[in-house]
């Protein structure tokens, strides 16, 4: 860790900057010189430099993983802004929303001492949340997963319950909660909860949230569970659930089926993927440059399918580029939660990060063609408010739990050399 | 064990998983990418007809065989010839894709890695200038005259292709194309194949050609053959064509009269491997890369026997060429014993005329000596002037040929000539196929390739 104490933080941020001027100077110059895209970039940038100095300054832990997700955002704001300047408008609204959420889950988790005392509430909130989607919620692509309120307004429910759901999953796991409810011991309301939740996502056709929230569960089983009886149950139980929903179910039945081929329907079932496979076809390595190419046949390309228009664009490599930074968030988190002595503290963080990587994983793996196409957001560049919102303060609560560790270790140094 | 073992132990599969995104994305970027993005259903395809006007392609002449005319936002691909490029050219349609010089060439049409810049204006894409020759291509789909076949004229020290015609064939404009796809696909003579460059034939006697270099080689042009008629081994047997005996004669007489008794026992002595490792020589078994798609002659078997090396030796057995290719064994002998790479395409120039790039002349191999060359002149000439060619001879030039006749499935053989002019000094190569013909290549195939010499030569 010492080693890496002394690295200098201000290259990134240098690195970042320089992106910005360049991404949007490009994309004001392409775009007929709107100056809108101007103040997008510009917008970015001040909240970029604000919260990294506020972080700097107040010592709030971790120094690489807001700028890493800075430089998503950005990468993301740049397509938006060239597929549909109203998103880009839209969306550094709620990456402005995200950074208040942020800072604000860093301060309320950092200083409320008793998050793992407070499952049956996660439970409950996450539960309610269900309910009122099935009840309220609109579908849309398929998925019943929006609640709309008002107009303009629409809130994505699931984003939230994952985050609800790794903190009620760190409660059990983090063994803060081990007293049984009536005889049932918290092991098997964990797992009963989890089934309960995939059974909600079900009957909202969520299947890329579901898939989220299993490998959540799975990994943790794996990391604190003692032996593998229970795990291996589990992804038994789990496979023979995959297949009896094959088998019945016709909503999977044609995800496998256009993920074998969508080439045999290209103008129905396999639109979508195709086109996605199109744009990144048609990107090579280095992309057809930013405004150059036509990311707008790809349906979804602001959200979910964001990944294939970063690969017209900006070439397989920009595609890397965006894994890579992934994968570097993915890193840090994982240390933090290594570092982290604190047990609830060590769950939430190991949580979200399998959060934020499973995510990338099954929408990037989705999009090329790799695995069977879910929808699901990319957090951090894909355009929607509540993704952005609730992954800024999944990254507030990373943060806050990276300086509660550093600190403590502080603190305990100090100890010593009082001795 | 230790929690914070375990979350690194997940943290190697996280970076495993990412690591399985990343090399996905790029063997799909190196291996069907190309393939996905040339989609007919892909629009972006046709996005940069928008703003460019697709380049014309002209014959060696400068007559404009392909342009596109613009009117207002629409665009039409106009084939001044109609039929008569659709196996050369091929066809370009929104809904069918595109096929030869049309998809080979598409970057080029379209000015790709153009750098100048203009805005609002319409690009020009970059011109092709073929190496065919317009007058001799109409000349030879004349004097196919509606039989089935194909026609392939080279130019033998270059490889140029003078003229290249494959019949059937179809209207290749997109809107005839569009309407008329279905009966096209459905007609069992197969318009849509260009027989020239992907059809495969067995080559019958033209193929003595390549069997005269193994012979040459292996010391045989000096022996005399004994010819009862016939080449019989325990279970097969195969007749000199009209069941004629000749007798004892030499390999030039052998060559001449097309003997299939002495070619056949021949190749049976010479053996499989050396038959075999001789056709290879001669590009059998190999790509030929060329501007437009070639199928690979071939010769199949799993495990070649000598009886069937005294097949593959008169040009029949499971051996297979297509008439492009048989062009090219012709004009190898012509240009001294080295085969020419073939090509279409001899320039490709920008829209106020300045040259981009132009074609490279290289050989593809030698499959005979100058010396074996010159010997194979002497014979071909003979087949010409006294042997089975006489109907290619032309008065005050002299022709080396060879003709075919070649068995196949149906009753009706394949009708076959190769040969070259004038004999001491080629210009031109030329292979006719006329497939199903019945007839034989010495007095069907012969005087068509005579006609589009002498036209050429004229």
């Amino acid at each position: 860790m010492s080693r890496f104490e002394g690295v200098n933080y201000k290259r990134p941020a240098l690195l970042l900057i320089l992106m910005n001027i360049f991404g949007f100077g490009l994309l004001f110059v392409a775009n007929d010189y709107n100056k809108n895209i101007l103040y997008i970039g510009l917008g970015i940038l001040g909240f970029f430099i604000l919260t990294y100095t506020i972080i700097i300054l107040c010592r709030m832990g971790d120094k690489f993983i807001v700028p890493m997700a800075c430089m998503l955002i950005t990468m993301g704001v740049i397509l938006l802004c060239r597929i549909n300047i109203d998103y880009g408008i839209k969306q550094i609204m709620w990456v402005a929303l995200g950074c208040v959420t942020f800072f604000l889950a860093y301060a309320i988790y950092y200083n409320f001492k008793y998050w793992h005392r407070l499952w049956f509430l996660y439970a409950i909130g996450a539960t309610a949340l269900f309910l009122a989607t099935l009840i309220f919620g609109k579908t849309v692509n398929g998925s019943k997963n929006w609640i709309q309120f008002g107009s303009s307004f629409a809130f994505q429910p699931s984003e939230l319950t994952k985050m609800l759901y790794i903190m009620f999953l760190a409660c059990y796991f983090s063994k803060s909660w081990s007293a049984p409810v009536g005889k049932i011991p918290p092991k098997y309301i964990s797992l009963g909860i989890t089934y309960l939740f995939i059974g909600f996502l079900v009957l909202q056709r969520d299947w890329g949230t579901i898939l989220v929230l299993y490998s959540i569960y799975i990994f943790m089983l794996y990391v604190y569970e003692e032996g593998y009886k229970f795990l291996i149950a589990n992804i038994g139980a789990a496979s023979i659930v995959a297949i009896l929903g094959y088998k019945f179910l016709y909503h999977i039945q044609v995800r496998v089926s256009t993920w074998l081929d969508p080439w045999s329907d290209i103008s129905n079932t396999g639109y979508q993927i195709t086109q996605s496979l199109f744009a990144i076809a048609s990107g090579g390595y280095f992309g057809r440059g930013i405004g150059n190419g036509s990311p707008n046949y790809i349906p979804e390309v602001h959200s979910d399918f964001i990944f294939a228009a970063v690969c017209e664009e900006m070439g397989v490599f920009g595609g890397a580029a965006i894994i890579i930074l992934f994968f570097l968030i993915a890193y840090r988190c994982f240390k933090i939660s290594i570092k982290t002595t604190n047990a609830y503290d060590k769950a939430v963080c190991f949580g979200l990060t399998i959060m934020f990587a499973m995510q990338t994983f099954i929408i990037v793996g989705g999009v090329t063609k790799m695995i069977p196409l879910t929808g699901i957001t990319l957090p951090f560049v894909s355009y929607g408010g509540t993704s952005i919102v609730v992954s800024f303060a999944s990254l507030g609560v990373i943060q806050a739990i990276s300086a509660k560790a550093e600190r403590g270790k502080n603190e305990k140094a100090g100890d010593r050399d009082e001795h | 064990m230790n929690i914070n073992k375990k979350i690194i132990r997940v943290l190697v599969v996280i970076a495993l998983m990412f690591l399985s995104l990343v090399t996905y994305l790029l063997y799909f970027n190196m291996f069907s990418a190309e393939k996905v993005a040339s989609n007919p259903y892909n629009k972006r395809q046709w996005e940069d007809e928008r703003y460019v006007i697709r380049g014309s392609i002209y014959d060696c002449n400068g007559e404009v065989l392909a342009k596109t005319e613009v009117n207002g936002d629409e665009r039409t691909r106009v084939y001044p010839y109609g039929h008569l490029y659709s196996h050369v050219i091929g066809y370009y349609s929104k809904v069918y894709g595109k096929s030869q010089l049309e998809m080979k060439y598409d970057k080029e049409l379209l000015g790709h890695g153009d750098i100048s810049i203009n805005f609002n204006e319409l690009r020009s894409g970059y011109d092709l200038h073929l190496t065919i020759d317009n007058d001799l291509q109409s000349y030879a789909y004349d004097q196919l005259n509606g039989r089935n076949g194909a026609v392939v004229a080279l130019e033998p020290s270059t490889g140029k292709i003078l003229a290249m015609v494959s019949y059937p064939d179809f209207n290749p404009s997109a809107s005839a194309l569009e309407q008329n796809w279905n009966s096209i696909v459905e007609r069992k003579d197969s318009p849509l194949l260009a027989r020239a460059t992907n059809g495969l034939y067995a080559p019958g006697s033209t193929y003595k050609i390549a069997t005269t270099v193994a012979a040459y080689n292996a010391g045989y042009a000096t022996q005399t053959f004994e010819d009862n008629g016939s080449f019989k081994l325990d279970d097969f047997k195969v007749e000199n064509y009209g069941g004629k005996s000749y007798g004892n004669i030499d390999l030039k007489t052998a060559f001449e009269v097309s003997s299939n008794a002495v070619f056949c026992s021949l190749g049976y002595e010479l053996g499989s491997e050396n038959i075999l490792s001789n056709a290879e020589a001669f590009g059998i078994n190999k790509d030929i890369n060329t501007d437009i798609p070639v199928a690979k002659s071939k010769i199949e078997y799993k495990k070649m026997s000598n009886a069937d090396a005294a097949l593959v030796s008169i040009g029949q057995g499971q051996l297979l060429m297509t008439p492009l290719h048989v062009a090219m064994m012709g004009a190898s002998v012509a240009n001294n014993g080295s085969m020419m790479k073939p090509y279409l395409v001899d320039s490709i120039t920008t829209s106020s005329g300045m040259t981009i790039g132009t074609a490279k002349q290289e050989s593809l191999s030698v499959p005979m000596s100058s010396m074996c060359a010159g010997y194979l002149n002497e014979l071909m000439t003979g087949v010409v002037k006294e042997g089975t060619g006489k109907g290619a001879a032309i008065s005050g030039i002299t022709v080396a040929g060879k003709t075919g006749t070649a068995e196949n499935e149906t009753d009706k053989d394949h009708a076959w000539f190769v040969g070259y002019a004038p004999a001491e000094n080629p210009q031109i190569a030329v292979a006719v196929l006329l497939e199903y013909d019945g007839g034989a290549g010495g007095t069907n195939a012969a005087p068509i390739a005579r006609n589009i010499i002498r036209r050429y030569l004229k």
